[in-house]
């Protein structure tokens, strides 16, 4: 953990309670080092995986000799490869990221629980990238492991900014088409923008196999809009501002408001995505919990 | 739209103050930085129409709702012609209508027309034209007179009842030439009429130049304030042809008395009325017993008693509809002589005359007839003559003789105009002689004579007189406005009364009984020109006739119409009985009533004054003959009823009150949140 004041979005407490719980990926990973979770290639870790005729060239020192004794035929005997997880943020900076009171904002609480996961990750000895960016501004941070590079993504996270319009769907094809290997993508973002790009989008990811989480980061008002009397929306992505009357377009707004949630369910049940709903007013070391906890076959059930 | 406390409309701006505060609502809106513009956006789009249109409703509403609070506070008018019709006049004329008939009342509030229209007009003048100029034209006096507290316009004497008749086409032309003098701008003119035919004088040759006045004035507008209803339980009494007559039994009082009632059964159904008669201050009742709607007595008889050779009476009726006409008035007094006077140089003529004018019809009257020369005229007694005959050319208009002729006539004393034999004169009242015609050996033809008036009428038990057996030789034509009252074959009149030429004008009484006074003679009681002298019967009575309509200039008991002139000339004048207490407080000659001028015995005479025959006359106009009189001016007739307490202009604050309730209530479903079953949760309806 870093003792820089700018990764405030680190919190102590909740790193110790969360360190209990291991960050595990739905579908195998392919990493490049032994570690904790399962590869789709067999190795010779612990866990008896099947057994195989020998064939000229493997290993001799894989026989199973007892096997050899009982059978007199040679079986090479294969364990279960265990390697490291690549984790792969996607952090949504768009201007609408900025919303909420300053400290608090939709962005806040995207590093909080970006920067909790990379720890996390980083303390499993999982291999970490960051991906973010808005129209413009795409930043791109390969996964690799190591603290020095936990620190760097850190960092990272901690210099992200809200600003300009979202540029989220190109940063999930980019992510797509440059991470070649199985890994754990995790999006943080709220989804402000008409969603059927993101079907796409999340298809791309799961043809290369990855294993997608999706963050949609809410504010409670934004759905409720219980606004009382005039307002002027300025739009934080540098769109027109527009003044309105709440409680004549409230019944329409809900309508719509509506229409895009249906829509966002419809896109991550097919797609088959690990998709979070989270208002701004939740504490994110619940949330967290709830996800890593929801990840762990022994815990999924209570964690749902 | 008129208004009682118009200076409250500076506060109608305020109406916009819903605007306003819809303006500084939307400059104080906060300002909030979003995120979900998309959803915003997708709303806005939606709602875009109704919403506006919403909007501007509920705005609409609090706008009226305040402007109909405005408005209610300045406590509008409704039915205020004056306002309705487009503004305040500048100068508003009424003219009163204060003939007798006006005097109808509701028993149940003892309002008469007269006086419900007094309020009315007084009601409207203050609560919408005030500020304006107000003339008041009364019947009565026709004199224009300026009215400066509405609320007084009952109270002036100008406004109270008469007994007179009313000309409506005269209070127009009246009210006419006000304009014209006083050069006024917008007008109204409200006139106040019960619409009786008598008063509205359809016939009247004044009609044609009042309404092409009227249509060319395009600032006038005329009101018609009208009464039409006819009373439904009336009896009027009128007293006519009163004279005293001596008789062996002692002195007596002779007079044709008429009750005229006017009830749901009068056609058929019997009435005993208690009908008072008051005789020099001594009341009786005699109870009289009408059958069908009259009842005529010709020659009804009352005992004088000793000491009451002179004096006054009156005839009065229990109360009814209207009490104009519970009351006659008679006075009487020793008849005055019959003096006729004959100027003439034709002594077979003059000699005729004098005979038939000296013989006695009344033996209680004296008779005198003088033959004067045409040489001699300054010897005729003007003041004593009863009828003048005047057989000499008819003397030129402005010379002395013309004047004095003149004079006669207007005080009310007979004329008889007779064909002199050669040089007929210069043109007289109208009247000028044109040729002898006819001759001995071939008679002229009588083809008609007028029966029902006039000196050939027929007596009074409906027997017509001798007048086909006349034979006439020659007659001498005459030019002139009269009417007829003997025609020949030929068509040209022998005898007639003349008609006074020109409108009536303020001493109409004394003109209309000049023109009652006045007759043409074509022929003359010669045997060479007619039968008249042989066949005595017809010359008689025409004489006499004649004699009685003058005779009553001369007497010292008269008997006149109420009118604003009816009383002019006497001096010294005191009222013996008048029909009511107030009336001491009219002018001279508007009220009915017995009157006494002079001092002396010589010159004491007795006047008694009735309203005219006319208003006993109860048919009104009909919407069509109003129509015909006021063709193409620009009117507005407003009927009302006798007493009702209905006004010309009401307050109607009430119905702004409602409209704002009315607007405020609909502002408040406008501002009516969805139903709750319709409204959309997002949140739960995704979980």
């Amino acid at each position: 953990m870093s003792r820089d004041s700018n990764r405030d979005f680190l919190d102590p407490t909740v790193l110790g309670k969360l360190l209990g719980l291991q960050l595990n990926a739905r579908s195998p990973m392919m990493g490049n080092v032994s570690g904790r979770h399962r590869s789709p290639v067999r190795g010779s870790a612990i866990e008896f995986a099947q057994y195989r005729k020998y064939v000229q060239g493997d290993d001799t020192r894989r026989l199973d000799w007892r096997t050899w004794g009982r059978t007199d035929r040679y079986y090479i005997k294969e364990f279960e490869a265990d390697t490291n997880l690549r984790l792969c943020l996607i952090v949504d900076t768009s201007g609408s990221m900025g919303y909420g009171e300053p400290g608090s904002t939709r962005l806040d609480y995207a590093r909080r629980l970006s920067g909790t996961l990379a720890y996390l990750a980083g303390q499993q000895g999982d291999a970490i990238g960051l991906y973010s960016g808005s129209v413009g501004t795409y930043r791109e941070t390969p996964p690799r492991r190591g603290p020095q590079h936990l620190g760097l993504v850190l960092d990272q996270i901690a210099a992200l900014k809200a600003d300009g319009e979202t540029g989220l769907i190109q940063a999930m094809h980019e992510a797509a088409e440059k991470i070649r290997q199985r890994a754990l993508i995790v999006i943080v973002s709220d989804f402000l923008f008409h969603p059927e790009p993101l079907r796409e989008a999340f298809q791309h990811l799961r043809f290369r196999k990855h294993d997608v989480s999706v963050f949609h980061l809410l504010d409670r008002q934004e759905i409720e809009f219980t606004f009382d009397r005039p307002t002027r929306f300025i739009d934080l992505e540098g769109g027109a501002s527009l003044l309105a009357d709440p409680t004549l377009i409230q019944r329409r707004y809900h309508e719509a408001v509506k229409d895009y949630l249906e829509t966002i369910n419809d896109i991550v049940n097919h797609s088959a995505v690990d998709y979070h709903r989270t208002f701004l007013d939740e504490a994110y070391d619940q949330v967290l919990a709830r996800f890593l906890m929801g990840r762990n076959p022994k815990t999924a059930r209570t964690a749902r | 739209m008129s208004f009682l406390q118009p200076i409250l409309l500076i506060g109608l701006p305020l109406a916009l103050l819903p605007v306003i505060i819809h303006l500084i609502n939307q400059q104080r809106h906060r300002t909030v930085r979003w995120a979900a513009m998309m959803f915003l956006l997708d709303a806005k789009k939606m709602t875009k129409g109704l919403a506006r249109l919403r909007q501007i409703l509920i705005l609409t509403m609090r706008v009226l709702a305040v402007a109909t609070l405005v408005f209610a506070a300045s406590r509008p008018l409704a039915g205020g012609w004056i306002s309705l019709a487009g503004g305040k006049a500048d100068t508003l004329v009424v003219l009163l209508d204060r003939s007798a008939s006006m005097e109808q009342q509701n028993l149940e509030t003892g309002e008469s027309k007269r006086s419900t229209a007094l309020a009315r007009l007084a009601d409207l003048i203050e609560k919408t034209a005030s500020g304006s100029e107000i003339i008041l034209i009364d019947s009565a006096t026709l004199e224009p007179v300026k009215v400066t507290d509405a609320a007084a316009l009952r109270d002036l004497p100008a406004t109270a009842p008469t007994a007179t008749s009313a000309d409506v086409p005269a209070m127009l032309q009246k009210a006419v030439d006000f304009l014209v003098t006083n050069e006024s701008g917008r007008t109204d003119i409200w006139l106040a009429s019960d619409l009786r035919q008598n008063d509205w004088k359809p016939g009247s040759g004044q009609w044609q130049a009042l309404r092409s006045d009227l249509a060319a004035r395009k600032t006038v507008r005329l009101f018609l304030l009208t009464f039409p209803s006819v009373e439904s339980n009336n009896a009027a009494v009128t007293v006519s042809e009163v004279k005293r007559r001596r008789t062996p039994e002692g002195l007596r009082l002779v007079m044709d008395l008429a009750i005229r009632r006017q009830r749901p059964d009068a056609a058929t159904g019997d009435e005993t009325i208690p009908v008072e008669i008051t005789l020099n201050g001594t009341r009786t009742v005699e109870e009289m017993t009408v059958s069908g709607p009259e009842l005529v007595r010709l020659g009804h008889t009352i005992e004088l008693g000793s000491g009451n050779e002179r004096g006054w009476g009156r005839i009065d009726l229990p109360a009814d509809d209207n009490p104009a006409d519970n009351h006659a008035f008679f006075v009487f007094d020793e008849p005055a002589t019959r003096q006729t006077i004959i100027v003439s140089d034709d002594p077979l003529t003059a000699e005729a005359i004098r005979a038939a004018a000296a013989a006695s019809t009344d033996p209680g009257v004296t008779y005198e007839s003088t033959i004067i020369a045409t040489a001699d005229i300054a010897r005729i007694p003007w003041e004593e003559t009863a009828l003048l005959f005047w057989q000499a050319p008819l003397p030129a208009p402005g010379t002395p003789s013309a004047t004095l002729l003149q004079q006669h006539l207007t005080a009310g004393r007979g004329l008889v105009l007779l064909p002199p034999s050669d040089d007929g004169g210069a043109e007289i009242f109208g009247v000028k002689w044109g040729d002898w015609i006819g001759d001995e050996a071939n008679p002229l033809k009588i083809n008609w004579w007028r029966t029902e008036s006039g000196l050939l009428a027929n007596t009074r038990n409906g027997a017509p007189l001798s007048v086909g057996d006349l034979t006439l030789f020659r007659t001498r034509l005459y030019s002139g406005e009269t009417q007829s009252l003997l025609k020949l074959e030929s068509g040209e009149s022998v005898i007639s009364r003349v008609i006074p030429d020109g409108p009536s004008s303020e001493g109409e009484t004394d003109s209309a009984s000049a023109a009652n006074s006045l007759y043409v003679w074509g022929t003359l009681p010669r045997t060479d020109h007619s039968s008249l002298a042989t066949e005595g019967v017809v010359f008689f009575v025409m004489t006499h006739r004649a004699l009685e309509a003058g005779a009553d200039a001369v007497s010292r008991a008269r008997s006149r119409e109420a009118g604003k002139t009816a009383l002019s000339g006497y001096p010294k004048m005191e009222a013996l009985s008048l029909g009511r207490e107030s009336d001491t407080l009219l002018a001279p000659g508007l009220a009915a009533g017995a009157y006494a001028s002079g001092t002396g015995e010589d010159d004491r005479r007795l006047i008694a004054l009735n309203r005219p025959a006319g208003e006993d006359d109860t048919r009104v106009l009909n919407p069509e003959a109003l129509e015909n009189l006021l063709a193409g001016v620009d009117y507005r007739q407003i009927n009302d009823e006798v007493g009702s307490g209905s006004s010309l202009a009401s307050e109607i604050w009430r119905a702004f009150l409602i409209a704002m309730a009315l607007a405020l209530i609909a502002e408040a479903a406008l501002c009516l949140p969805p139903k709750p079953e319709a409204e959309i949760n997002p949140l739960k309806s995704m979980t």
